[in-house]
């Protein structure tokens, strides 16, 4: 920061290379802004200051009011409040999760299948992002990366229809397998954890591509030549190259694909069977079926935050060991 | 030599195959849903008797569907502009910087996204009220602006973490200031995570369908209408309403890319 | 649906609102008193029939705002949101629903004296015992709906679908069917007992005793069942993808496969079975009171009005002759031999608290199992 003093104390106009005519140089040398750059950036803390205000508001306000106001009505023993009743505070509908073993199962389910179809996500998408960011031409990476975002702007409804259509007993793939005389009886695809697992990756993979897309486009591609000159095999070269470098577009893939996994509603509730509840149908089931349980649904979903917020919590601490441990 | 060109070439063909295979795995569903469109009955599924364009023609001459398409894209931008600009600069606070308080403030920004849909659409609805905001197109585009934040301050965070030090140093040796610094060379960085996360929270608002039904008013927006529409059935209008929509946001889409690159190249020049 | 739109359109054109215009002088006579303003409606889609709500807009200057609802929790939710200032005038309940909404003070008795149309309702809906609660009537029937057996014909004979048995039997392994809620009522049914409770209300251990059993009964035949499902486009889609041969679901969605030309049929099986009604409510404290009668009086006052919604909705209208206005398809897939009638009950709302105390963690405990 002294530094920085330093270069406004001679501001006069010699201390910005006499070069650099451009907007952005006028703008630095203008009179009235560099008044206002001084007063924001009259020092560290103000500065600081200045940049979180707003984002520390916002948050405050938009993020954690909402769900402030959810905490409440969790520890509360009924809302909305019926007329002529007392509304009183309980531990109540927390204690009924972990009274209750029918509730550790789809809870622990979600946990486990979010895991599970994050990385199949991930296997799954990683050679794609790597095939687009090391293998296809600058020109054609953004065009090939369109095509594949393409099916992303239908609806999360009518896609899951579209895998019905697809995986169903009169299905596309049983046609197809029917035609080609592999089967005589259709395979009933549908309904299992296989059909569930196909519709979330649909929804899912475009949020961990990007993430590994824009990680693995970065990768200066000279490192890896360089390794194979050393005779350094692909998967050698993959191992101790792209996968280090690439750890942060995984970390943020996963975080994504993750968290959004463990909110799915429609999705498992239109393509699973009968053995594949998810939580947050349980949590659902609290607001649609009977109305005056919203303090419970409230409570089990603040039980499901904390869950997956540790998770994803000691993930990305994990991750950032992982890399530590390999830039050293 | 050789032998790394031939390995090269083998592994180029493997990645390029799973590139198509998954190409197809995203696109026959999308296909399905196409041809499910021109179906002659009021059901999707196989086996097609016969074709018609009458659901086509239903959706264009449906002046409905198409406010409902407009209403919902115009909430998908309004509440994409704010969450970009808010996600960012929660991101730029947030990422390589220490300060008291700062893990609590990650766990604030995330928040938004970890709490299911139903739940967190409740929550917005009782607040909503609290602050007196009436049900409508500003109160989906307020839910949908908080819900999307954490998404954009994730992606923009990613590749913050990624801008050489150095760059920011050399701009500042030449006399920019902090904030001239940020505009010229962090924000220019920015640019492809930005572009990305905007992409991301078009998604999100324009399939959002619980904020929408428990914050909007009596104009529903598309997946609002199409849930409505459900209960009569999975009927090939929906597909063909899909089926419009998918291309008319494409062609927006390749609109804005062609535009952004344009304005790209004549600001090089 | 736009074809079935565009019939529907033609069909009121040409005929229905001939009668619906003889019928209007009434209403219209007192909303030009009122003068004119709006109405907030909540209700399904295609419930409020486009072609007569055009109609009813401008003859009366009333701006009739629609909002599509697809589910009567949300609805419930909503409106506990909203409340004591809704925005909303008229909402749509099914009649099993009304006492969780009328113990939360969410809606207003009907006064069915405003409404000169009320009696072109079948007196088996209007004067029925579940539609009268603390002596009051609650709302005004549109629909009826009921809890049928649905079988593909191709895979299934109709002897065999007339007992709720085959839907648990090795045989269809794999290829049924089912929303969990409602078959534990059912299931009750099937044991003899009383599915809705209400013979209960004083035993709280009996009851609990025998939603323990159907309970048990559910979870035994689990491995049996292809899906647990909940919408009625879920069900639809099962068979049209046969994905199942047979499965329960609610008469409407099964009668609008019947009406595209699938081979379905559906049987109120000798167990027998339960029926509800969808009616519309005036919302508490509504905003459009007046106008809210108005709209109601004149959706009541022809039958050709509750046929299109039965043509759209494929729920059985609650209008006196509103069959006179269907195709025989139609009429086919709406109606019930008498012996089957026979065996329907409504569904009671008397004991709900109890009884969904006891069924809500029951239907946890089959899906966890």
């Amino acid at each position: 920061m002294t530094h920085d003093a330093s270069v406004r104390k001679d501001s006069g106009g010699n201390a910005v290379p006499a070069g650099d005519r451009t907007f952005w140089g006028r703008v630095a040398n203008w009179g009235p802004y560099q008044a206002f750059s001084a007063l924001l950036t009259a020092s560290p803390r103000r500065q600081f200051l200045i940049l979180a205000a707003f984002p520390i508001l916002w948050l405050l306000t938009q993020h954690l009011g909402p769900m402030l106001q959810m905490l409440r009505v969790s520890l509360t023993d009924a809302y909305p409040v019926a007329p002529g009743t007392q509304q009183e505070f309980t531990l109540e509908n927390y204690m009924r999760f972990f009274g209750d073993r029918i509730f550790w199962m789809p809870f622990f389910r979600t946990l486990t299948f979010a895991a599970v179809f994050t990385f199949c996500t991930l296997i799954i998408t990683y050679p794609v992002a790597y095939f687009l960011a090391r293998h296809v031409s600058r020109r054609n990476q953004m065009l090939m990366l369109l095509l594949l975002l393409v099916p992303f702007w239908v609806g999360e409804i009518v896609r899951t229809y579209a895998i019905m259509i697809l995986l169903g007993n009169t299905g596309a793939v049983n046609l197809v397998l029917k035609w080609l005389g592999l089967i005589d009886r259709p395979i009933p695809f549908m309904y299992t954890s296989f059909s569930m697992g196909v519709g979330i990756v649909y929804l899912t993979a475009l949020y961990m591509l990007l993430p590994l897309y824009s990680a693995l486009e970065k990768l200066p591609q000279s490192m890896n030549e360089a390794a194979a000159d050393l005779g350094a095999g692909a998967w050698t070269r993959f191992r101790r190259i792209s996968l280090p470098m690439t750890i942060e577009g995984i970390s943020s893939g996963c975080t994504l694909v993750f968290l959004i996994s463990t909110g799915f509603y429609a999705t498992p509730v239109l393509l699973g069977g009968p053995s594949t509840t998810v939580f947050a149908e349980t949590i659902a089931g609290f607001f649609h079926v009977a109305g005056d349980e919203w303090p419970t649904g409230a409570a089990f979903a603040v039980i499901m935050f904390a869950a997956a917020l540790l998770i994803t919590g000691v993930f990305q601490k994990l991750m950032n060991m992982l890399r530590k441990g390999d830039t050293k | 030599m050789n032998h790394r060109v031939e390995l090269n070439r083998g592994n180029r063909i493997f990645l390029a195959c799973i590139y198509w295979a998954f190409v197809l795995y995203v696109f026959v569903p999308l296909i399905l849903m196409i041809l499910m469109g021109f179906k002659d009955s009021k059901f999707i599924g196989f086996p097609i008797r016969s074709w018609t364009l009458d659901w086509y023609k239903g959706v264009f001459s449906d002046t409905d569907v198409m406010f409902t398409f407009g209403y919902s894209v115009a909430i998908a931008i309004l509440s994409t502009l704010i969450s970009v600009i808010v996600g960012t600069w929660i991101a730029v606070l947030l990422q390589g910087r220490k300060f008291w308080g700062r893990a609590v403030t990650f766990a604030l920004m995330v928040l938004p996204a970890l709490v299911p849909g139903i739940i967190s659409a409740i929550a917005f609805r009782i607040y909503a009220r609290m602050l007196g905001i009436e049900p409508g197109m500003g109160a989906i585009v307020w839910a949908h602006a908080v819900h999307n934040v954490p998404f954009v301050s994730l992606v923009v965070m990613a590749r913050l973490s990624t801008l050489p030090k150095s760059q920011i140093e050399a701009a500042r040796d030449l006399g920019a200031d902090p904030l001239i610094a940020f505009l010229r060379v962090t924000l220019p960085y920015l640019v492809p995570a930005i572009l990305g996360a905007s992409i991301f929270c078009l998604l999100l608002s324009l399939d959002d369908f619980v904020r929408s039904f428990f914050l909007g008013g009596y104009e529903p927006t598309l997946p609002v209408l199409i849930f409505a529409m459900l209960r009569s059935g999975m009927s090939p209008e929906i597909n063909a309403i899909a089926t419009v929509a998918l291309v008319l946001t494409a062609a927006i889409g390749i609109w804005a890319e062609r535009f952004t690159r344009r304005n790209n190249k004549e600001t090089k020049v | 649906m736009t074809k079935l739109l565009m019939n529907r359109r033609r069909f009121i054109g040409t005929t229905a609102l001939a009668g619906a215009a003889v019928a209007s002088p009434a209403y219209l006579r007192r909303a030009a008193a009122q003068g004119s303003g709006e109405v907030n409606i909540w209700t399904y889609n295609d419930f409020v029939p486009e072609s007569f709500k055009e109609q009813f807009e401008s003859e009366t200057g009333i701006k009739v705002n629609v909002r599509l609802v697809d589910d009567q929790g949300k609805q419930f939710n909503l409106l506990a949101a909203e409340q004591p200032n809704p925005t909303v005038d008229i909402m749509t309940v099914a009649g099993h629903r009304f006492l969780q909404f009328i113990n939360s003070e969410l809606l207003a008795p009907l006064d069915t004296d405003r409404l000169s149309n009320w009696g072109n309702i079948n007196p088996t809906f209007s004067e029925s015992d579940w539609a009268t609660i603390n002596g009051e009537k609650w709302g005004a029937p549109i629909l009826s709906g009921m809890e049928v057996l649905s079988y593909n014909t191709e895979l299934v004979s109709q002897e065999e679908a007339m007992t709720w048995d085959t839907l648990f039997s090795e045989e269809y392994a794999g290829q049924t069917a089912y929303i969990i809620q409602d078959m534990m009522s059912i299931v009750m049914l099937m044991m003899g007992y009383d599915g809705n409770m209400v013979e209960y209300m004083d035993d709280p251990e009996k009851a609990a005793a025998i939603v323990e059993e159907a309970k048990q009964f559910l979870i035994e035949k689990k491995p049996l069942v292809r899906k647990y499902y909940d919408s009625g486009a879920e069900v639809q889609q099962m068979f049209v993808n046969q994905d199942i041969a047979l499965g329960h679901s609610w008469n409407g969605p099964a009668a609008a496969l019947i009406n595209d030309g699938f081979p379905l049929g559906m049987t109120i099986p000798n167990e027998g079975s339960y029926g509800f009604v969808y009616t519309y409510n005036v919302a508490n404290n509504a905003p459009n009171v007046d106008n809210a009668y108005t709209f109601l009086d004149a959706i009541l006052a022809s039958p050709e009005i509750g046929a299109a919604m039965t043509k759209a909705s494929g729920f059985i209208s609650t209008y006196k002759d509103a069959s006179n206005y269907l195709t025989d398809l139609e009429k086919k897939s709406t109606s019930f031999p008498e012996e089957q009638l026979a065996n329907l009950q409504f569904f009671r709302a008397e004991a709900n608290e109890l009884k969904y105390s006891l069924v809500d963690p029951a239907v946890e405990a089959v899906k966890a199992a």
